[in-house]
């Protein structure tokens, strides 16, 4: 596939954008809560650096992005498989209205009227890696849309870069292979702003990154917390196990952590909450 | 001569007497049946004519009018049959039925008296209604006499009917039915000792059955909630008395007492299949309603595998018998009501293609697919629903590490307990508990109460969802025996209440 033509994407917004660096951060749509976490938290503090941060507008990573993103005060662009005018999935139209209120811009390479199409969807990952200085991949399944982004980006001589996962989860499966074939890893937003050359801003410790994503519980808790993973999910039936409690002990101590924010449900398991009392839909 | 022969119809679970009378008179040979008789009672003209002849009686040749009182009553059923031909044959002989004597039974052509439905209330309503014996079909004289202090007898061939009624050959009364409770006969399908791990959905299970609560099991295919859900016959105790007479009346419209043992005391368990009917699942049918599946279920389990895949409209039916326990089904031959109080057990696909948040497998189902799947279970129905637990696929390989869990036995023992407590205390089940009565219980600790209700307003609970999921609490507690309900009974129950039906 051919690099699109910018000066011909149709657009909503502030457009052409502010000069900066462009990072994209993209990812599964489907990514688990510690994927959702890192996106939103990267975007944020690339926004903070006054990076104008690029995505599309899909769910689960992209969304998170747009949303770190206007949380961190700055500017995103969402690159859209769709006509400027059809927010897909439409549960997005008020993101896609934050995103234009916070000075951003929704465009699209497809003319006003376009319908969510499967074989659009590839076209525009290119768009994205064509808009941008580096791509980020944060969570992603073989195969993936993302990787399509990294591959485009890779074609266009832009930086590549991919956050570390477990090894254990499916999701890290295509980013733990972009980082074997040489794309950067990404700790903190300090790695992406020195591959965008804007290395000037220290935002950081990323040693204290764990306390300001919230692990501040009160210490009898941790009996529960230190056998939950933030990735993959654990049934309160396993912990009951390691636990050598009863399961009906276990489920009404993991529900009383759930409403404190601590620990998520993720499936038919728990994980551990990576931001404390703030409940997104 | 005039002759006159009592009766019945039923009409759902009652039954409306019915006064049989016969008269032969001169005039040119003719038989009217008169009196609102549906299609099924006039065919009764043909039959009893044939079956008359074969017994070698004599069939009047003259005109022969038999009404059927009340005039204004329609009615309908093969069990008229017996009581025309004997009142005709009382008509011609100018004998008389024996007094506080009712009658029931359909006719071969040959004379033999075969089977009909609902032997079982029409004989609760007749003994009721003052009568004193009844004459039934052999095959259903079981049934009938299973009602104390009515004397049944059983009838082969009408020719002996018209025999005994002479006074030639009397028919031996059948003996009462014993009902004495015989444990051995019923052997539930699955045990608890065969489930692997699952240990959160165990719990969830036995909470379910301690206190009568509805549960919803979600997981990928093949995570053994089939299977789970087929173990709560045997964790159940069995029937009380009374209740097992319910069950009875409701197998006895439909045909489906066994003779040889009519009073069953395992509790019911009814699977329909996602296809069914409105009519098969609430109840229905021209005429009367009959029962259906909610009401097979009664005093049972009512199972339904792939709930999303139900009709809608047919689930949204099951609203009125979730709450109050029983259903009223309208038909044009009238209103009638039956007893629906079952425990609803639902299991779901997280998605459609069964695979969401599997740890191998990967969904392929579009987030619209799932919104879809998820919005034709959501609301109304999930709100009636207690107990939400996920279920995992075990994979093969670990399948063996598994630990065995508790055999049914002792768990069926800790939820007679538990079940004994509650109707000592408040005389029905937890699930029951009207919230007026729900308050009067001193059962909630001060605490508790507060962490029920600053959760409850946190995550949206509905009033409703707020008392089922205390409810569910008080279960818990006397699962365990507590008198009053603490803190960790309270967030055990908001845990399975606020289980995500995507799990």
């Amino acid at each position: 596939m051919s690099p699109p033509d910018l000066s011909a994407l149709n657009a909503r917004g502030r457009w052409p954008l502010p000069d900066g660096p462009r990072v994209a951060i993209v990812g599964s749509r489907r990514p688990s809560p510690y994927g959702e976490a890192v996106a939103e938290q990267l975007a944020a503090d690339l926004a903070r650096a006054g990076v104008i941060v690029v995505s599309g507008l899909a769910l689960g990573c992209d969304a998170a992005a747009h949303r770190g993103a206007l949380v961190g005060g700055g500017v995103t662009v969402a690159v859209m498989g769709t006509g400027v005018d059809i927010v897909y999935p439409a549960a997005h139209f008020r993101l896609a209205e934050e995103i234009l209120a916070a000075g951003g811009a929704l465009v699209s390479q497809f003319p006003n009227g376009t319908a969510p199409r499967r074989h659009n969807f590839p076209a525009r990952n290119l768009t994205i890696a064509a808009l941008s200085d580096v791509v980020v991949v944060v969570e992603a399944v073989q195969g993936s849309g993302a990787l399509i982004t990294a591959e485009a980006a890779l074609e266009l001589h832009k930086e590549v870069m991919a956050v570390p996962g477990s090894i254990f989860s499916p999701l890290s499966v295509g980013t733990h292979a972009l980082i074997r074939d040489g794309a950067g890893l990404v700790q903190n937003a300090r790695d992406v702003l020195a591959a965008a050359g804007v290395g000037r801003e220290v935002l950081d410790d990323p040693l204290a990154a764990p306390r300001r994503l919230g692990f501040g519980l009160p210490p009898e808790r941790d009996g529960i917390l230190i056998h939950l993973s933030d990735v993959l999910a654990v049934s309160a039936a396993e912990l009951a196990r390691k636990l050598h409690l009863p399961v009906a002990e276990v489920l009404g101590r993991l529900t009383s952590l759930e409403l404190d924010g601590a620990v998520r449900r993720h499936g038919p398991g728990y994980v551990r909450a990576l931001r404390r009392g703030k409940e997104r839909a | 001569m005039l002759a006159t022969v009592d009766s019945c119809v039923l009409a759902g679970l009652e039954a409306r007497r019915v006064e049989v009378q016969a008269d032969s008179a001169n005039g040119e040979t003719k038989f009217l049946l008169v009196g609102l008789a549906a299609t099924s009672v006039k065919e009764a003209r043909e039959r009893v004519r044939s079956a008359i002849k074969n017994c070698g009686l004599h069939f009047p040749s003259r005109r022969l009018t038999v009404n059927l009182a009340p005039a204004e009553m329609r009615k309908e059923g093969s069990g008229l049959d017996l009581p025309i031909a004997v009142a005709i044959a009382l008509a011609e002989t100018g004998g008389r039925a024996p007094a506080r004597s009712a009658f029931l039974g359909e006719l071969a052509l040959d004379g033999a008296v075969r089977h009909v439905d609902g032997v079982l209330v029409a004989a609760r309503c007749l003994k009721k209604a003052g009568f004193d014996r009844v004459f039934v079909p052999a095959a259903d004289a079981g049934e009938a006499a299973l009602i104390e202090g009515l004397e049944v007898i059983p009838c082969v061939h009408l020719a002996e009917v018209v025999a005994h009624l002479a006074g030639r050959a009397a028919i031996a009364p059948q003996p009462f039915t014993d009902v004495s409770f015989d444990s051995t006969a019923s052997q539930p399908e699955h045990d608890l000792v065969e489930v692997h791990g699952q240990e959160e959905a165990r719990r969830a299970i036995e909470v379910a059955a301690a206190g009568g609560h509805h549960l919803l099991l979600s997981g990928p295919p093949g995570s053994g909630k089939t299977m789970l859900a087929r173990c709560l016959p045997g964790i159940l105790p069995p029937l009380e008395l009374d209740e097992a007479f319910e069950v009875a009346q409701v197998k006895s419209l439909l045909g489906d007492l066994s003779p040889g043992r009519p009073l069953d005391w395992i509790r019911p368990f009814r699977a329909p299949h996602h296809g069914v009917s409105m009519a098969g699942l609430i109840g229905g049918g021209s005429g009367f309603a009959l029962p259906g599946e909610i009401s097979r279920a009664h005093h049972g389990v009512l199972f339904l595998d792939e709930l999303a895949e139900f009709q809608a409209s047919v689930l949204q039916a099951l609203r009125q018998p979730l709450e109050n326990g029983r259903v009223t089904i309208t038909r044009s031959g009238g209103s009638v009501t039956y007893p629906a109080r079952f425990t609803l057990v639902a299991a779901t696909n997280p998605c459609p293609c069964g695979w969401l948040g599997d740890p191998v497998r990967t969904c392929r189902c579009t987030p619209a697919v799932i919104d879809a799947y998820h919005r034709r279970l959501s609301g109304p129905l999930l709100d009636r629903i207690d107990l939400k637990v996920g279920v995992r696929r075990v994979p093969l390989a670990e399948l063996a590490g598994e630990p065995r869990g508790e055999a049914s036995a002792p768990v069926r023992e800790r939820i007679q307990a538990a079940r004994r407590r509650q109707l000592d205390r408040q005389g029905c089940l937890n699930a029951q508990l009207k919230p007026g009565r729900l308050r009067q219980l001193p059962a909630l600790e001060p605490g508790s109460r507060r962490t029920l209700e600053r959760w409850s307003e946190q995550k949206g609970l509905t009033a409703r969802g707020f008392h089922r999921a205390w409810r569910v609490a008080r279960t818990a507690a006397d699962l365990e025996g507590a008198e009053l309900v603490g803190d960790r009974h309270v967030l055990e129950a908001l845990g399975y209440r606020l289980q995500d039906v995507a799990a």
